[in-house]
């Protein structure tokens, strides 16, 4: 019966018919040669031609979000609303909070714990700062996150600290930092810079383990602080949602960035230090041969304006 | 941490100054324990800052130890190479992201390209790629990991999709795309790819010079040595069609060409058929798949049979016949598959069993 049917709007029931048409005539048959798949490829690409053709005829789009964007690129300051979109104040049951999270905690309501986010972009901004100043001092920056829906965010955010970023995406292996010459072997213990210079944890619940080796190697740690979570447990608690990946890819992109513009001061600096030595060198040896070069009266540098005595 | 701590730990760390070390004093065996005299005068608890201090050179001097490795050398050591080192497991997780870079790039590749998302009737005309990956215990010497069951599923996943995409480049036809793919994927791929995959295929009969096949055939226990040879068409043929009316020209029947029927013969151990195998049953049942296929008289057989009785004698013959057919004539394939004949028949005698009296029957059942 038609009329049951789901009606599509005008406009697209054209182009949808223009599609199914031309799409139903290789339906057919096989694609069996090369020049089949050839054929296939235009009509695609001639559909496609055309629809990019009609769009600039339709409504302008301001805003050009994608989903993917949180992800790959990820915004240099989180804002209050990007973080609440993304559920960030969303703690853990009310019985569940840890006493010690109190000053963090904005309230309770449908049983659950709020987080204040006043107090969290600051703390955020603190923890940023870390990560740039370290980052700037070649330190090595390990980012922890041991769930499959954050395992590319940690991912990402040790590609943006490029040589001085790491990441562990699965299970942390207990011993890594306290048992390394087991783990890792003589060879690269002796060779390799082990200790990190900065941890950040994307889940510390479900790695205790890391933030115990860390307090015992001497280590500073950053982490998303969740309401069931004693704050205390890290050097740079960030309050907010352990469990949200948006809220994890927001602090982990932050945090990267930071570290990101801190190898790029760091990069400047070394540069701006060679151009000093090197002036300063050439320098150096302008002064010498102008040194080495005899005196005498002809060599005297003139001044145009000076009168020539005869002595 | 103080930097000189470090220095003074070596060196009460050493056999000598254990005796007057910190608070805890870990046991050693008094063999290695090592007492100068001229060093620690009599009377005195510690040792003077001259002999500390000549000590201490004697220590940088010396090479380091694994108890004296300083932490704080690390600054001017250089970074590990992978980001996954602190995993422990960086050349598995290192490859695994490869194949993803990989999976992700091609995808953009053959989406660009028009080639992605393939709808169905494309995707059925996909040439067949059937590929063998390493053995887990293979990856485990490659990646130097321990690869369970979990890890090698992961990267057999990964492998597998990579594998769909090179399907699609290469029947499509890009073959720049498909050798960077083939490259990635040949690393993966086991040694015995082409032995594993061309096994239960039947290897083709070849003809000799003069045009024989020889195969061979089984039934029961006895086996069968077979050549078929096709039979030269000759001047002379005899023409059993013949019809009195038609050749009067009485006939209604419009009149058919006449049929030339060449003549065969079939040998076994040297003897013609009809002395070989004095039954009918069994001279039908060798006879059977030259007329399935239509060419009765078209080959002569010679055959050479061994073991068993007239059953399985004549179902091996017929087996090397069969097998024999469709080397000459490959087209009658689908007629003899229908009718069962190229295959070897599996049932052989059942084996007697303890208990009864032959391989089912029982002993009569006696109440008490």
């Amino acid at each position: 019966m038609h009329f049951l049917r789901p009606r599509p709007v005008r406009s697209s029931l054209k182009f949808s018919t223009l599609w199914s048409r031309q799409l139903s005539q290789h339906a057919q048959g096989r694609l069996e040669t090369e020049d089949d798949w050839t054929d296939f490829q235009q009509t695609r690409t001639s559909l496609k031609t055309l629809m990019d053709g009609m769009s600039q005829y339709g409504s302008e789009q301001t805003s050009q979000w994608s989903l993917r964007d949180s992800l790959h690129r990820p915004a240099k300051d989180a804002t209050l609303s990007a973080l609440l979109a993304s559920g960030a104040h969303f703690g853990h049951a009310a019985s569940r909070m840890n006493p010690n999270f109190l000053p963090y905690a904005y309230g309770t309501r449908a049983g659950i714990t709020l987080i204040d986010l006043d107090h969290t972009l600051p703390l955020l901004r603190r923890a940023a700062k870390v990560v740039r100043a370290v980052a700037a001092n070649d330190g090595q920056i390990v980012f922890i996150g041991t769930r499959t829906d954050i395992r590319p965010v940690v991912q990402k955010a040790a590609q943006r600290l490029g040589a001085q970023g790491f990441h562990v995406g699965d299970r942390w292996l207990p011993g890594t930092l306290t048992n390394k010459w087991q783990m890792f072997g003589h060879e690269t213990v002796r060779s390799k810079r082990i200790i990190p210079d900065l941890v950040i944890l994307l889940n510390p619940l479900q790695n205790m383990n890391a933030i115990q080796e860390c307090a015992l190697s001497n280590v500073p740690t950053i982490a998303i602080v969740d309401s069931n979570v004693d704050p205390r447990i890290v050097m740079y608690p960030i309050p907010a949602n352990d469990e949200s990946p948006r809220t994890a890819e927001i602090i982990a992109g932050v945090l990267s960035i930071a570290g990101r513009e801190g190898i790029s001061i760091r990069e400047a600096e070394m540069q701006r230090i060679r151009m000093a030595v090197d002036t300063a060198w050439e320098d150096f040896h302008k002064m010498q041969e102008v040194q080495s070069e005899p005196y005498t009266v002809d060599s005297r540098p003139r001044d145009s304006n000076a009168v020539d005595f005869d002595y | 941490m103080n930097v000189l701590r470090s220095q003074v730990c070596s060196i009460l760390r050493r056999p000598i100054y254990r005796q007057i070390a910190s608070v805890t004093r870990p046991f050693i065996p008094p063999a290695q324990l090592v007492f100068h005299d001229t060093l620690l005068e009599p009377g005195a608890k510690e040792l003077d800052d001259s002999t500390v201090e000549a000590l201490e050179d004697e220590t940088d001097r010396r090479e380091l130890e694994d108890d004296e490795f300083d932490p704080n050398d690390d600054r001017d050591k250089p970074h590990p190479d992978s980001p996954n080192f602190y995993s422990c497991r960086s050349s598995y997780y290192d490859n695994i992201v490869e194949l993803q870079t990989a999976i992700s790039r091609t995808r953009g590749t053959l989406q660009r390209l028009h080639l992605l998302p393939l709808p169905e009737f494309a995707r059925k005309s996909l040439k067949p790629m059937p590929t063998v990956w390493k053995t887990p215990e293979e990856m485990t010497t490659d990646f130097e990991t321990t690869m369970t069951i979990s890890r090698y599923r992961r990267v057999t996943a990964l492998l597998n999709e990579l594998n769909e995409y090179l399907r699609i480049a290469t029947t499509a036809g890009y073959a720049d795309v498909a050798d960077k793919i083939g490259s990635i994927i040949s690393i993966f791929e086991s040694g015995k790819k082409e032995a594993f995959l061309s096994r239960g295929i039947r290897k083709l009969v070849q003809l000799d010079q003069h045009g024989r096949s020889y195969t061979f055939g089984k039934r029961k226990t006895s086996s069968a040595r077979v050549w078929m040879i096709p039979v030269k068409a000759s001047s002379l043929q005899l023409n059993y069609d013949v019809n009195v009316e038609e050749a009067l020209g009485l006939s209604d029947k419009p009149k058919r060409p006449p049929v030339n029927v060449t003549v065969s013969t079939i040998l076994i151990n040297n003897l013609p058929i009809a002395e070989y195998f004095p039954q009918p049953v069994d001279r039908e049942r060798i006879v059977r798949p030259l007329k399935l296929a239509g060419v009765l008289g078209k080959y002569n057989v010679f055959t050479i049979v061994r073991g068993g009785g007239t059953t399985g004698q004549s179902g091996a013959i017929a087996h090397g016949i069969a097998k024999g057919i469709f080397a000459h004539e490959p087209e009658t394939g689908t007629v003899l598959k229908r009718a069962k004949l190229l295959r070897r028949d599996p049932r052989m005698v059942e084996r007697k069993k303890t208990g009864l009296a032959k391989a089912r029957k029982r002993y009569t059942w006696v109440k008490r």
